[in-house]
C-alpha cells in the first residue's frame, strides 16, 4: 500500500481525498497555491506546503512544482483530484518516472483515451454505439444519401473544426441542400479546409453516464449509472442516480455493456463513461472521463463504496477485493452543485467572505464543502461551495429530503444558486424525470426561479 | 515623541540621551516581565501564528516562527514543541489542527515591516545558500542570495531590497516552500525606517517603538 499521497488539488476535492487517505491510514500532504493558505483541506492537514502562487499555471497546473512538493515532503503518490493536471499524459509520465504512484490511470491508458474522436472509435470497434454519421461527404447527392440513412435532423459539421465551431442544424434535404454550399465556404474561410461530414443530431438528450473501476489482474465492476441532465451551457447543476430516464432492465444492460467494451480496451482505473441518451431511450457513447468526477457521492450513497478509496487502492497495485455480485445499489441519491453565482446575474462567479455557513443535517444528508464561516473565496478558482448530497429509499424520498436539506443549508455571505436548486426540484418537468441536457438553456432559469419563489 | 506606559516623561522631547535610554529598558523589562508571559500563554493556546499588543507607546509582537532556529527567546517554548524545520522534516506530527501552528503568511507579514524584510523561495525545493553568504554582507535588489533546486533545476533566490544580510532562516540542505522566508535582510544602518526615527536594530523583534 501506499504510504504517503500528495494531493495535489483544492477545494472540496482535495478535503475529499484527505478523508479517504485518513480512511485508509495513509499519511497525506496538501499541496495548496498562496491564494489558498486558509483553506479548509490545508488547516485540517497534518502537513501542508504552499506550492505556489496564486494562478493555478505556477501551481495546481506546474508538473515540477507539485512533483517536487512530493518528493521533498516523502510522499511516494500523487493524488490529482479532478480537472488540472487529473488526465494529463504526460504530468501522470513524469509523475511515474520520479518513482511516484499517479493515482488514477497510467499514462499510456490516458493517452489512449486521450482524444474523444479516437475514444469513439475503439470503443465502437469493442461494441458501444456511437452517434451516428458519416464519412466525409463528397457531393451533394452523397451527402443526402447519407443524411437519409442517418435520420434527419442532422448535424453538418466541418472535419478540422472543433468545440462546435462552424456546425450547422438541418431539419430536411432541402434546407440540408441549402446549406452545404455554404459550409463548405465557411468551413474553408475558419479553418482553410472544406471537408464536411453529417452527424444525427438528437434533439432532447439525457446525459447519462456510468460509473466503473477495473484493476490490474482484469477484475472490472460496474457502479451502475448516474443521470446528469440538469446542466446550464453543459455545465452539471444536479445529478441523481438511478437515472429516471431508463428502466431497470435498460440501466442494467448499458452498465454491463460499458464496462465490458472498456475492459477489453484496455482501460484501469476509475472511470466514468458518458452517453447520451435519445428519447427512445437509445444510448450513444461519448467519451470517457479518467478521472474521479465532482458528482461521485452519489454512487457512493446508493453502493456503500468509498470510491476515493477503491482509486487509491487500485493505483498502488491492489486488487479491487469485490466482484460485480458484491455491487449492490439502494434507493435514490441526488446531488446539489452549490455554487457561488447569481443566477440572477447570468451566473456571475460571486467572490467574497463567508459570513455564515450551516451544513445540513438528518437521515441521509451529505454535504463535502470546504467554506467554513470568515472563509475568504478566492478569486482564482472555479465557483463550487460545495455539494449537497441526499439519499433515501425512493425517488419521491430524495427529491423531499433534497428540498428539507436545500432550506437548511446558511450560506451567508456570496449570492449563491441555493434556490435555484429548490425551484428545479418543485418544477413538474423534475418531478417526472423528465428533464433534458437543453432545458435549462431553452426555458431560462428565470422562469424556474419566478415559479419556485411563489 | 512616543513614552514608555504609565511612565510619562516630565522632561518632554529633549531629554537626554541617557535618561531616555534607562527609560526603554525600564519598558522592555516591564513588557518582558508581566506582559510576555501573559502573551506567550495566550499565543500557544490560541492557535495563532501571530499576536500584537499596543501598550502606551510601545507594541510588543509576537510570532512563531517558521523555522526552530528562527525561534527567538520569548517565542521558543511554545512553538518548538508543534513546529519542526520545515516541510521535509514534516508537520506531520500529528498535532490538532486548532494547535497546530499556522503558517507564516511570507507575502504579507515580513515585508509590511520595514527593517524586516527577508529574501524567500521562488519555489518549492530544495534550498541552498550561496557559499559565501555571511550575516553583516552588503546586498542590492536582485542580488543572487542562493538557489532552490526544483527537481534539479536551480532558482535563484534573490534580495529584494537593498540591505545588509541578517539571521538566516532556513538551513543549507532544508526542504523549503513556495515563498517561504529563508534570509533576513536587515535595512542599512542609515536608513530611517519607523516614525520615531531610530533605526532598526537586532534585538527589535520582541519590543519596539511603535
Amino acid at each position: 500500500m501506499l504510504s504517503k499521497v500528495l494531493i495535489a488539488n483544492r477545494g472540496e476535492i482535495a478535503l475529499r481525498v484527505l478523508r479517504a487517505c485518513r480512511t485508509l491510514g495513509i499519511g497525506a500532504v496538501v499541496a495548496y497555491s498562496e491564494a489558498d493558505r486558509d483553506s479548509l483541506a490545508a488547516q485540517l492537514a497534518d502537513e501542508a506546503i504552499c506550492i505556489g502562487p496564486a494562478d493555478a499555471r505556477h501551481s495546481y497546473l506546474s508538473a515540477p512544482a507539485i512533483i517536487s512538493a512530493a518528493v521533498v515532503t516523502g510522499c511516494d503518490a500523487v493524488h490529482p483530484g479532478y480537472g488540472f493536471l487529473s488526465e494529463d499524459e504526460g504530468f501522470a509520465e513524469v509523475v511515474r518516472a520520479h518513482d511516484l504512484t499517479f493515482i488514477g490511470p497510467s499514462a499510456e491508458v490516458l493517452e489512449r483515451f486521450a482524444s474523444k474522436e479516437a475514444t469513439r472509435r475503439i470503443l465502437a470497434a469493442h461494441g458501444l454505439p456511437t452517434i451516428p454519421g458519416s464519412g466525409m461527404l463528397r457531393d451533394e447527392s452523397h451527402a443526402l444519401d447519407e443524411a437519409d440513412r442517418i435520420g434527419y435532423p442532422v448535424l453538418i459539421k466541418p472535419s478540422a473544426g472543433g468545440g462546435g465551431k462552424g456546425m450547422r442544424l438541418v431539419r430536411t434535404p432541402r434546407e440540408l441542400e441549402s446549406t452545404l454550399k455554404v459550409s463548405r465556404s465557411e468551413a474553408m474561410a475558419g479553418f482553410g479546409d472544406d471537408s464536411l461530414y453529417l452527424e444525427k443530431y438528437l434533439d432532447d438528450n439525457r446525459h447519462v453516464e456510468i460509473q466503473v473501476a477495473i484493476d490490474r489482474f482484469g477484475n472490472a465492476i460496474h457502479m451502475g449509472e448516474r443521470d446528469c441532465s440538469v446542466q446550464r451551457r453543459h455545465q452539471k447543476i444536479i445529478e441523481e442516480t438511478p437515472s429516471p430516464a431508463l428502466s431497470d432492465a435498460a440501466r442494467k444492460e448499458l452498465a454491463e455493456r460499458a464496462l465490458k467494451a472498456v475492459s477489453a480496451a484496455g482501460y484501469e482505473n476509475l472511470g466514468t463513461l458518458e452517453f447520451l441518451v435519445d428519447g427512445k431511450g437509445d444510448a450513444y457513447f461519448i467519451e470517457i472521463n479518467n478521472r474521479i468526477q465532482v458528482e461521485h457521492p452519489i454512487t457512493e450513497l446508493c453502493t456503500g463504496i468509498d470510491l476515493v478509496a477503491l482509486q487509491i487502492k487500485i493505483a498502488a497495485g491492489e486488487p479491487l477485493g469485490m466482484t460485480q455480485a458484491d455491487v449492490v445499489s439502494r434507493g435514490h441519491a441526488i446531488e446539489f452543485r452549490i455554487m457561488a453565482e447569481d443566477p440572477a446575474k447570468d451566473f456571475r462567479p460571486q467572490a467574497g467572505q463567508i459570513v455564515a455557513y450551516l451544513a445540513p443535517g438528518g437521515p441521509g444528508v451529505r454535504m463535502d464543502s470546504h467554506i467554513y464561516p470568515g472563509y475568504e473565496i478566492p478569486p482564482y478558482y472555479d465557483s463550487l461551495l460545495g455539494k449537497l448530497c441526499v439519499w433515501a429509499p425512493d425517488r419521491p424520498g430524495a427529491i423531499a429530503r433534497g428540498d428539507a436539506a436545500l432550506r437548511e443549508l446558511l450560506v451567508d455571505g456570496v449570492t449563491t444558486n441555493i434556490e435555484l436548486h429548490r425551484a428545479i426540484l418543485a418544477n413538474q418537468i423534475f418531478i417526472d424525470g423528465k428533464v433534458t441536457t437543453n432545458l435549462l438553456d431553452r426555458v431560462g432559469s428565470a422562469p424556474f426561479v419566478a415559479a419556485g419563489t411563489r | 515623541m512616543p513614552t514608555s506606559a504609565g511612565n510619562p516623561d516630565p522632561i518632554g522631547a529633549d531629554a537626554d540621551e541617557a535618561l531616555r535610554t534607562r527609560r526603554d529598558h525600564e519598558a522592555i523589562a516591564h513588557l518582558a516581565d508581566e506582559l510576555l508571559p501573559a502573551l506567550i500563554a495566550k499565543l500557544a493556546a490560541s492557535g495563532l501564528g501571530e499576536i500584537e499588543v499596543h501598550e502606551g507607546g510601545w507594541k510588543a509582537r509576537l510570532r512563531k516562527p517558521a523555522v526552530a532556529h528562527d525561534a527567538r527567546p520569548s517565542t521558543a517554548r511554545t512553538s518548538e514543541a508543534h513546529v519542526a524545520s520545515g516541510p521535509a522534516a514534516g508537520r506531520g506530527s500529528g498535532p490538532r489542527p486548532e494547535e497546530r501552528d499556522r503558517r507564516p503568511r511570507p507575502a504579507e507579514e515580513p515585508s509590511e515591516e520595514p527593517g524586516r524584510i527577508a529574501a524567500k523561495s521562488p519555489a518549492v525545493g530544495v534550498y541552498h545558500p550561496r557559499r559565501d553568504l555571511v550575516v553583516g554582507m552588503r546586498v542590492r535588489t536582485g542580488d543572487k542570495i542562493g538557489t532552490v533546486d526544483v527537481l534539479g533545476v536551480k532558482q535563484d533566490v534573490v534580495a529584494p531590497v537593498d540591505g545588509v544580510i541578517g539571521s538566516s532562516l532556513a538551513e543549507a540542505g532544508e526542504a523549503v516552500e513556495y515563498g517561504q522566508d529563508l534570509v533576513r535582510i536587515e535595512l542599512p544602518e542609515h536608513t530611517p525606517v519607523d516614525p520615531a526615527g531610530r533605526p532598526a536594530r537586532e534585538p527589535a523583534p520582541v519590543a519596539g517603538r511603535a
